[in-house]
Formats: structure tokens, sequence, C-alpha cells
């Protein structure tokens, strides 16, 4: 991004003592820093699908098929429950402690501006769709 | 500068699995680009040399891709899924290819936690003032019964429509992607979701747009294949709400609807990026990110375990997953 142009300003007394930076800011970047390291070291991927099984390239009439199952039903997981006096969680929830200190997820702003495609990328990800009239 | 947001953080242990190496070799791809599903459909395959062949692959694949686009899409009378819309029975035999579709409709709900809904079409019309009634979801009244050769019964009441829009693309081009296992590194667009394969030593930087100035970019992804040397599938998508959008009676609506209120979702995010495994996977979550807003959106990545995910919210603020750090280029 182009430094934007700074207004004249008028010369500075001669006595005047020589401003030193503020560190506080550098300090806190360096912790955000040092969280955000922590936090992808804590933090996994998980490992991608088998690939789908293959189908013959050259015959556009053909089916999909899958693998033979007998149902498949909608499964809404429960994910986390707070239990009232009395009641029992669902298979596979995890309760919360309604007094526990609040839980966190660690986020990293990107802080650069946007630039101008200068380096060559065919390949991009959009929003999809058209505008309804 | 890193941000805490209110959310459930997820202490279990990870590995950080998809930074590239550091020697691995932009592909500078032979492409086909074309539209279809209302998009642009564009296959990139690594293919020096190869360009006769590339060519083949990928008409082939393009056409193949154009037959299952017209049984799942919904904007003509007779595809496979409007003549299941319209059905009267509460129990419809479905063809192979749109029972394949609907059961990845599944895995994307139960992946995004019921946030990526092909229920919410009459509330989507609805919303584009076509309609009157504005349910929310009906996720929970369908089923799928498989029978042979890979066809289904669909199970579900007469009158409830199913809308497989961005699931239905993400689908393809994972299917799409399959076709083209021949090639050691190729990509298959569907309209901005990318089902992607790299080979080892190679890799592939993809753009994510910015929609405030289109000829921009947030940032630019560089995926390449893991470590242990066996070419890799990942799948980038990008959902929004500052590209389909309308205006009906004043009111500004968008395409993205919440299935708790059945209206077009209240958000902060304007646009959110995925990365995942799949192209399904990364187009469910997606989408998931923008109806759930920045908050709960980042919390259910993180439950999901993306390989990464980059917001930008209405804020201007442009936020990631930490994950997402080693797959940025340059």
């Amino acid at each position: 991004m182009m430094p934007k142009p700074q207004p004249a300003r008028a010369p500075a007394p001669a006595h005047t003592p020589k401003a030193r930076p503020d560190a506080r800011p550098m300090r806190l970047a360096l912790g955000g820093g040092g969280i955000a390291v922590l936090s992808a070291l804590a933090t996994a991927i998980v490992l991608p699908p088998q690939p789908a099984a293959p189908v013959a390239i050259d015959d556009p009439q053909q089916e999909v098929t899958e693998p033979p199952a007998t149902q498949l039903q909608v499964k809404r997981p429960v994910q986390y429950v707070q239990l009232a006096p009395g009641e029992t969680a669902p298979p596979g929830a995890k309760v919360i402690d309604a007094s526990a200190p609040t839980p966190m997820t660690v986020v990293v702003t990107i802080t650069a501006a946007p630039q101008p495609t200068t380096r060559k990328t065919t390949v991009k990800t959009t929003q999809s769709g058209r505008v309804v009239p | 500068m890193t941000l805490a947001l209110g959310a459930e953080r997820d202490a279990r242990a990870r590995t950080v699995t998809g930074a590239p190496a550091a020697d691995v070799f932009p592909i500078e791809p032979v492409s086909l680009a074309t539209k279809a599903m209302g998009g642009r459909l564009v296959v990139h395959l690594d293919a020096v040399g190869r360009a006769d062949r590339a060519g083949h692959d990928s008409r082939q694949v393009i056409a193949r891709i154009d037959r299952w686009a017209s049984r799942i899409t919904r904007y003509t009378d007779t595809s496979d899924l409007a003549l299941l819309n319209a059905d009267s029975s509460p129990a419809v035999a479905v063809r192979p290819t749109l029972a394949a579709a609907l059961a990845a409709a599944i895995t994307a709900a139960d992946t995004s936690e019921g946030f990526a809904d092909i229920t919410l079409l009459d509330a989507r019309l609805t919303a584009e003032g076509h309609g009157h009634l504005a349910p929310a979801s009906r996720l929970d009244e369908w089923t799928t019964e498989r029978r042979q050769r890979g066809a289904a019964v669909v199970h579900r009441p007469p009158g409830l429509r199913f809308d497989l829009g961005g699931v239905g693309k993400g689908w393809i081009a994972d299917r799409a992607l399959a076709l083209l296992a021949g090639w050691r590194s190729a990509v298959v667009d569907a309209d901005g979701d990318l089902a992607i394969l790299c080979a080892p030593g190679r890799c592939w930087d993809v753009a994510i747009e910015d929609p405030r100035t289109p000829e921009s970019h947030l940032a630019v992804l560089r995926l390449a294949a893991r470590r242990d040397g066996a070419p890799t599938r990942w799948g980038v998508a990008t959902s929004g709400t500052s590209i389909h959008r309308w205006n009906v009676g004043g009111i500004a609506g968008h395409h993205l609807i919440d299935p708790r209120t059945g209206r077009p979702a209240e958000t902060d995010v304007v646009q959110a990026t995925v990365i995942a495994g799949s192209a399904l996977r990364a187009e469910a979550l997606a989408k998931a990110a923008v109806i759930a807003g920045s908050v709960e959106g980042f919390a259910l990545l993180e439950r999901a375990r993306v390989r990464g995910a980059v917001l930008l919210t209405s804020r201007g603020e442009v936020q990631a997953l930490p994950v997402t750090m080693p797959l940025l280029a340059g």
C-alpha cells in the first residue's frame, strides 16, 4: 500500500526532548502472537476423506452410484447442554458446568490491507450465485 | 493481534499437518472454463506438455457435470429434483444421482450442525418475495431409504421441497475430481467451490476474492500435499451475503436462510472461506459460519476441526483461525 503524504510540520524547538516510542503496543502484539502460536500448536486438522470411488470418465449418461446402505437418517447431534436438577445428558453430549469460566475461541486478525492482485493466481474461491432481479 | 471470542474452546490435542513443505512449486495449469449451474465451471490440470489430453479429459468431466447438474437443479421443471418436489406422494423413488446428492445433503447437515439445510426452499422464496409462507427448518421431517444400485426412496411430507443449491455444487465438485484421479494434480472449480488434488512437490495458489473490490483478494492460500508423500485432497469454499442479495418492499435480503428463523440470517459475517478435506464439507461449513455469525461460527469451525478459515466481518476485519496461518502464501 502506498504511504499517504504527510502534511508539512513546523520544526520542533531545539530543546524538546526526543520522544521515546511507547513499548506497550509491541508488547501486546508479541503477547498476542504467542497466544496464536500456542493455539496453532494445539489445533489439529482432520484427515482428508478417502477419495470417492472412481467412475468411468467417458460415459456422461452414467448415474452416480454409492455403496448400498440400508437407511440414512438426518442426525442432529446435541453438542453441548446445561442440565437442570434431575436431568441427564443425551448420548455424546458434553455437559457444560454453569459455574465454569466462559470458554474462548482464539482467532487471528489479518491486518494487511487488501492488495490488488499482482501475482498470478489462476484459481480463485468466490461467493457463488447471482443477483436476484 | 489475537481476539478471544466468547465461545466453546475445544481443548483436544491437535497436530498441525496442513503446512506445505518449503520446496513446493506453484502449478501453472492448463484450464478449461465454461458456464454451468448458473455460474462458472473451470477444470484446472497440472498438464505441462499434455494439453491435448487435458482438454479431452476436461471436456469429458464438464459433460458429466452438466448431466449431474441437470438432474439436481431446481431451476427446471424436468429435473429429478423438480419432479420430487412436485410429487404429492409421501414416498418417492429417486434415481441414483439424486439419491447420492441427497445423501450428501444429509452429511452436510450433520457436518454443519444443521446450518446447511436443504429444506429451506420455501423460506427462501418467501424472503425473495415469491411466497407467502416462511417456515423454519424441516430437517427432521425427511429420510432416504436406499434401494438397489444406488437408487433410493425419499420419505417426506408432501409439499416439503428441497433446494440443493451450494451443497449440490460442493458435491458435484468432489465427484468430478474423482473422475480426474488419473491426474496427479487437478482442481474442479464449481462456481467458487473448489475440489483440489495436489501431488507431492507441487502446490496450488488459491486467491480468496475480496467481495468489496473483486479485483483484489483477502488472502492467497498455498495448498500442497502433506509431507508423507501422498497426494492430498483439499476442499475450499466461500459463502457470503454480499453478492446474492435482493430488496423486497424496501427490506434488504440475501440468500442464506437461518434454519432457526426461516429468514435471511442476521449476521456480522459478510463472507466466510473454509478450507477442509472436501468441497462439500467446506461449502457446508462456510455457509454455517456466515449464518451463525463470527463468534458462534468460529467455535463451530473449531469443533469441526477444519484445516483453515478466513472470515470477513461487517466491521471490515479479516479474521482467521490460527490453523490457517501456515496455509497463507507469502
